[in-house]
């Protein structure tokens, strides 16, 4: 098909963005989950290490006790802030709290776009890319090539601080980004107001919500925003500012 | 390959490094970084396409690219030393791919050590030989691969019902994402302030030290501040949480 003409509709250019992003993402994704899958097989099936795949399993459904549950809620609690694209990016380059989401927030203030919105979703596209160009080489280098000559460098201290409360200071910081990109002084209240209930009334007196921590707080803030929100005109101003069709 | 003389010590070597830096294991790591760089080269140049068909320009886009990446410098230096702080336990090629890629330190740590658990070896301490860390990797390297199964799975799933939403009530589609923004990092940023004292003053001084700069940034209308604004505040904050956690 010949696509000379040089404008093409919103829609067309966004299904098109999506078409190649949901084909590539999927496959880079899954070419991803074999290589990360492969190195642990060579250990246990090729090297002679004397582990067995029953020691193995055993292992894992310790480990699956605990976090299979977040494996299946953390893609359902991250996907209407990071639209479909971004879905195959972030949970393969991971660290998606304490660096991908705050990326896309300070691209999407630094232009001045909402999320949610078309051109939201590609500043926030945009901005993982980048994020994940500064975060593959910084891994490369620092850890890669130069990690153990660090290791002995940066005194124990250091490096124990910085275990133990770098999510911390992120966090502060990009939630308060958060709510200057945002911009809906009604929301923001409820998102906290919602938080405080469930970290310090809900969750205390039933402990076995604890993994749902984090998505009963999107849930609750949604709804509640959905039907605690401005009727009438002023809502507009919180639509995409390119609309939607 | 190794010398491996009675069948009892096999893989009972503490050497992590021997099995945990094979050549075949950074391969497999430096695999995982080449898809990701594919990737992004895909997604830049998908997005550069749809922009004008949505009249964002090019030079819109690049600076989204470039607030992303200066955005990010603070949060990977950090997890940069974590990951560092973990080489001597998982070895270089683990840490690049669980810690530093797909996984988090807090997430993969707390998999290799209950997987240990299970081999009766303490992650790092006592038992943890070359089986035990086999197994560990093994065990986090599938419980991370959930994530990505779980990813597969159910975007094209969500999205169908993203659709449907949008074509019924645009509306609830234009708020939905903002929501569910500061509802995640609501809940994430107030579970960090009953952790310790020194938690709840890390988080308070990154907050402030973030407000401050927004503040100024729009005051002067200095636009590169508001990129560099996290990077300051991550930096701020551990500074005060280095002191408090001393004193």
């Amino acid at each position: 098909m010949s696509t000379l003409q040089t404008t093409v509709s919103a829609d067309q250019g966004m299904a098109r963005f999506e078409r190649t992003t949901s084909r590539w993402g999927r496959i880079t994704m899954t070419a991803g989950l074999l290589l990360s899958l492969a190195g642990p097989a060579y250990l246990v099936f090729v090297l002679d290490l004397g582990v067995s795949v029953d020691q193995v399993l055993g292992a894992y459904a310790a480990v699956a006790a605990t976090f299979l549950v977040f494996a299946l809620v953390e893609p359902i609690t991250y996907f209407p802030i990071l639209g479909q694209a971004a879905m195959y990016q972030a949970f393969m380059i991971g660290n998606i709290s304490n660096k991908l989401l705050p990326a896309a927030v300070v691209a999407q203030s630094s232009i001045g776009v909402k999320p949610g919105s078309r051109k939201g979703d590609l500043a926030a596209v945009m901005a993982i890319c980048g994020a994940a160009t500064v975060h593959l080489v910084s891994l490369l280098v620092f850890v890669g090539l130069l990690g153990t000559w660090l290791l002995s460098l940066i005194p124990a201290p250091v490096t124990e601080v910085a275990r133990l409360y770098i999510l911390p200071a992120i966090l502060g910081a990009v939630l308060v980004q958060s709510i200057a990109t945002v911009k809906q002084a009604r929301t923001t209240v409820i998102a906290v107001t919602a938080s405080l209930v469930l970290l310090f009334g809900v969750l205390p007196l039933v402990p076995a919500l604890g993994s749902f921590g984090i998505a009963l707080a999107v849930l609750a803030t949604v709804i509640l925003a959905w039907m605690l929100r401005a009727k009438g005109g002023t809502g507009a101003a919180d639509l995409p500012a390119d609309g939607v069709a | 390959m190794f010398p491996l003389t009675t069948n009892t010590a096999v893989g009972q070597s503490t050497d992590i490094g021997a099995i945990a830096q094979s050549p075949l294991l950074w391969i497999f790591a430096l695999g995982v970084f080449a898809v990701i760089f594919v990737q992004s080269f895909i997604y830049v140049r998908a997005a550069k396409a749809a922009g004008p068909s949505v009249g964002m320009e090019r030079r819109e886009l690049n600076q989204a690219f470039r607030s992303g990446a200066i955005a990010s410098i603070g949060p990977s230096l950090a997890v940069v030393i974590v990951a560092i702080a973990l080489l001597a336990l998982f070895g270089t090629p683990a840490v690049l791919v669980r810690i530093g890629l797909i996984g988090s330190a807090a997430t993969e740590t707390a998999s290799a050590g209950i997987a240990s658990t299970t081999m009766g070896a303490v992650l790092g301490g006592e038992g943890y030989n070359q089986q035990v860390f086999a197994v560990a990797f093994a065990a986090m390297s599938i419980s991370g691969g959930a994530w990505m199964l779980a990813t597969l799975i159910l975007t094209p799933l969500l999205k169908r019902g993203g659709h449907k939403l949008s074509q019924v009530n645009p509306a609830a589609m234009a708020l939905i994402p903002g929501a569910a923004l500061l509802g995640a990092f609501s809940m994430l940023t107030l579970s960090e302030l009953p952790k310790s004292t020194v938690h709840m003053i890390t988080v308070v001084v990154s907050a402030l030290v973030m407000a401050g700069l927004l503040f100024v940034a729009r005051k002067l209308n200095a636009h590169w501040l508001k990129e560099w604004a996290l990077g300051i505040s991550i930096l701020v904050a551990l500074a005060v949480a280095f002191v408090a956690h001393t004193a």
